[in-house]
């Protein structure tokens, strides 16, 4: 057995009962002793190992090539190995691609970003209570995808609650053709509460409307129109179009001071060719009941003004040219009849001829 | 809970365990440690290693265990991010994007140091902490808290964690570039 002379005490040992440290022989106690000298860091490893590989325990001994690293030694082909760990080509390839990838992936992305900015700014807005700023935004998220249960519920939920009813229904069919994956979920059911609110007050104007067309019925009509006002507030037009029927309950009741007075306020409000046509009405009214030309004279320039205002719109034409002949009728004889009357009167005549 | 054998798990989420051990090779160059061995990904337990020498730095032994935990959950994020909306928010079927999410989530799941790594950290952080040392401070907590969600892989806490990622830190970043303006 061959023996080496520990460098702490001189004394010789048997190889294996040996440590190495930074490169000297010790003996245990030795080793020990100059480990805690040499501070932080410092540890011997045994002699013997410095006989075969610290990577692949294969019996280097002293065979020329031999690299020592640190504490340990190394055989020819793993020191190059442990020196430096090179990254396998395959692995830069994969990291490569990996890199690819991500830019794939944002650019991939970019189109529902846009989306999701969208839906999130109208979110944002929504929960703000400013759903007439929010609407644009969520509508621009169901362009890109109509799929999205929450955008679709959003943009319902703002159009509802501005008195979009037709932005409402757009945003609700588009997607999944009304069908939704969870109706017990609070949003859905918040926004159908809003969808049955808004189409029972819809179905009451649309009641009102044909109420309105027929003679003696107007006192009904705008008692219904007021309940799908009072039912459904978030759309104006419901409480206009409730106040422009009592236009209709004033005529009734020959308080033609009360229909000019409301004509000329829902005039002021919304200068269109209805309002001024209903104004025109009024001022006939008025004329037939007085003889003052006054009242006659702004009741045909009021007219004009309607067919100023519908200059470009058939169908508002179309109502005026109707409505023209039975207000030239209460001018020229001063007889106040509804359109009823008048058609019975005149235009069934007239189909018959 | 449903047991699905781990190296099923590893094999289908296989870029998670490569480019968490692509880390740990990375800050072991990073901080001229010698490497004696490298397995990116193998059918068995673990799944992946990387043998390097004795570790005394603190500093190196933070970021060699816990560097991979970063770079996983940052990429996690951002796969996941560009997938978020379509996959979760906006409802569209689009392949791709199910791709990116299924890669941001493989890399998320394989972000947890192993608990080798985050005993060394463990045995060095609060002598280290106790002298002020900030690194050593942070790690504590972050290391105290995966070595729970390390015992909590049984339960799938490796996939929660890649979930919460993959969710949270998308609808995180959207809403606040929606709040600011951007």
């Amino acid at each position: 057995m061959s023996e080496v002379t520990c460098n702490g005490c001189g004394h010789s040992f048997p190889i294996r009962s040996l440590f190495d440290l930074n490169g000297s022989t010790y003996c245990e106690p030795c080793a020990i002793r100059a480990s805690g000298e040499s501070g932080r860091g410092a540890s011997y490893s045994p002699l013997i190992n410095r006989s075969i590989c610290g990577r692949c325990n294969s019996f280097i001994g002293d065979s020329p090539g031999v690299v020592q690293i640190g504490n340990l030694r190394f055989c020819a082909a793993c020191a190059p190995l442990v020196k430096d760990w090179d990254y396998p080509q395959w692995l830069k390839l994969s990291l490569a691609v990996l890199l690819l990838l991500l830019v794939a992936s944002l650019a991939h992305g970019r189109k529902y970003f846009q989306a999701g900015r969208e839906m999130y700014i109208g979110e944002h807005l929504v929960s703000h209570g400013d759903y007439a700023k929010a609407l644009p935004h969520l509508q621009e998220t169901l362009r890109i995808a109509p799929a999205s249960d929450k955008a679709a519920l959003l943009a319902a939920k703002a159009a509802l609650l501005t008195g979009d009813v037709a932005s409402a229904s757009k945003a609700l069919e588009g997607h999944n053709d009304g069908r939704f994956e969870d109706a017990d979920k609070p949003e859905f059911k918040e926004v159908n509460g809003l969808w049955i609110r808004a189409t029972g007050a819809l179905e009451k104007a649309a009641q009102a409307a044909k109420f309105e067309d027929q003679d003696g019925k107007e006192t009904e009509a705008a008692q219904l129109m007021h309940e799908a006002a009072l039912a459904y507030p978030e759309m104006p037009a419901l409480a206009f179009a409730a106040e422009s029927f009592e236009e209709g309950v004033a005529f009734v009741r020959h308080d033609y001071d009360t229909f000019l007075a409301i004509a000329e306020k829902q005039w002021k409000a919304q200068s269109m060719p209805q309002t001024a046509a209903a104004v025109a009405s009024a001022l006939a009214c008025k004329y037939a009941m007085t003889g003052d030309l006054a009242y006659r004279q702004r009741s045909e320039e009021m007219l004009e003004k309607a067919r100023q205002l519908a200059n470009g719109n058939a169908e508002a034409l179309k109502n005026l040219d109707e409505f023209a002949e039975r207000n030239r009728f209460r001018l020229e004889s001063r007889q106040i009849i509804g359109r009823e009357e008048y058609n019975r009167r005149f235009r069934s005549e007239k189909t018959s001829k | 809970m449903f047991f699905i054998p781990g190296p099923v798990i590893a094999a289908l989420t296989f870029p998670g365990v490569i480019i968490h051990e692509a880390g740990h090779l990375f800050f072991c160059r990073l901080f001229k440690l010698q490497v004696f061995d490298v397995c990116f990904f193998r059918f068995g337990n673990p799944a992946g290693y990387v043998i390097h020498q004795e570790i005394h730095d603190f500093r190196a032994q933070f970021f060699v265990s816990m560097g991979p935990f970063f770079a996983n959950t940052l990429l996690c994020a951002i796969f996941c991010t560009t997938a978020f909306l379509p996959v979760w928010e906006l409802k569209v079927f689009d392949p791709l994007a199910y791709f990116f999410y299924w890669l941001g989530l493989s890399i998320g799941m394989h972000a947890f140091p192993s608990t080798t790594d985050l005993s060394h950290l463990w045995a060095q952080a609060p002598g280290l902490a106790k002298k002020g040392n900030v690194l050593a401070i942070v790690s504590l907590p972050v290391a105290a808290l995966l070595v729970v969600l390390n015992y909590g892989r049984v339960i799938w806490a490796d996939l929660g964690y890649g979930l919460a990622v993959g969710v949270f830190a998308p609808i995180a970043i959207f809403r606040t570039l929606a709040i600011i303006g951007i």
